[in-house]
């Protein structure tokens, strides 16, 4: 060992977190991350992944900025809207100047794009959507690949973490129910003649953004250094100031943990 | 106006002549603390609960799930399978699936 000089540690990024002794930051150096969507949640949610130390994530989003998404999105800058960048882009060039050593990459796909297969390249997933369509089709590969998932959602004031660690866990459609099925048909109403893409515009702000995109970071960090994530459900209610973690049952009736699948 | 405790008897209950076993539960709404009595047969599931509930607190349409005590339940559980007392308090929560606009 060489000889030690004042301020030495002050100069080590991670010095800091390193002080957390359960956080396995070689891990977290380590590890492939996904981020479908790069929206409010996906920002903030690379963000932290940066800050944090890790050093590969790919940013999946094939949709472009508008204003209203300012209010929400630390990498966005205004101008954005007019620059004909997907957000996806947007968020890998941004995040890499918070971390010139962290490799985020683009990828401007749908999600139903990828497939099980895709998800093997991953050690976890962060889910930071905004339709039950897409959640479903994350959950599902993701689990089929036994690839770790963690989801978040916003409404208002309102979010909710679940953390999906197959086989153990439930997964994210053991949780849902009729009222989750009517929200997606509305998404694809068909008119008779035509079928309508119907994009609701959601009650949304960055204070509860920025709380949901954390645990999920959070989520990820504790998975990969092999802590137990929340069981299995967090609800968070930004109003009231709290949050409570739910249990959930797998559902029998469930096709991601029938016969012939993971059970 | 809704009035708070009013008492919700599910469709499938008013067609039936035949004697059944009854449960009488509560339903908080997380949202605004209200709550409404529910009358439920064993049969009934939480889906048909979280529609009677949204239905007569007209929720905006959204994805909603309830709880009892630190668990979440699922839709297509019955109540007979649910160990619910009577008068016990379940709460409607909303699920929220927006983050990405």
């Amino acid at each position: 060992m060489g000889p030690i000089r004042p301020g030495e540690r002050d100069e080590d990024r991670h010095d800091r977190t390193k002080l957390i002794t359960w956080v396995d930051i070689e891990r977290v150096r380590s590890a492939k991350v996904l981020v479908v969507g790069a929206g409010a949640l996906g920002n903030e949610a690379v963000k932290n992944l940066v800050l944090f130390g890790f050093r590969q994530v790919d940013v999946m989003d094939m949709d472009s900025v508008v204003r209203s998404n300012l209010s929400r999105c630390v990498l966005f800058r205004e101008g954005d809207q007019r620059s004909g960048k997907g957000k996806a882009s947007l968020v890998a060039e941004r995040a890499r100047e918070l971390d010139p050593e962290a490799r985020v990459e683009a990828m401007e796909e749908k999600v139903q794009s990828l497939e099980p297969a895709d998800m093997d390249r991953y050690d976890v997933i962060l889910g930071c959507l905004d339709n039950v369509a897409a959640r479903l089709h994350l959950n599902a590969n993701s689990y089929h690949a036994r690839v770790p998932y963690v989801d978040g959602g916003t409404r208002g004031f309102r979010g909710r973490v679940q953390a999906v660690v197959p086989p153990l866990t439930p997964c994210l459609q053991c949780g849902m129910n009729r009222s989750h099925f009517k929200v997606m048909e509305r998404r694809f109403s068909c008119t008779g003649q035509d079928t309508v893409f119907y994009q609701p515009k959601m009650a949304a702000e960055i204070t509860t953004t920025s709380v949901i995109a954390a645990v999920q970071v959070r989520e990820a960090v504790k998975i990969l250094s092999g802590r137990t994530a929340i069981a299995h459900v967090m609800h968070y209610d930004g109003l009231a100031g709290t949050s409570e973690v739910l249990a959930l049952d797998i559902d029998p009736g469930c096709p991601n943990h029938s016969a012939g699948r993971l059970s | 106006m809704l009035t708070l405790r009013e008492r919700i008897i599910l469709p499938s209950q008013r067609l039936t002549g035949a004697i059944k076993m009854v449960v009488r539960i509560r339903v908080r709404n997380a949202e605004t603390g209200a709550t409404v009595d529910m009358e439920l047969e064993l049969e009934n599931t939480v889906e048909e609960i979280i529609e009677g509930v949204s239905a007569f607190w007209e929720k905006d349409p959204g994805a909603y799930v309830i709880r009892k005590g630190r668990r979440l339940l699922r839709g297509q559980q019955k109540v007979q399978e649910l160990d619910i007392q009577a008068n016990e308090e379940l709460e409607l929560i909303p699920d929220p699936e927006g983050g990405n606009r």
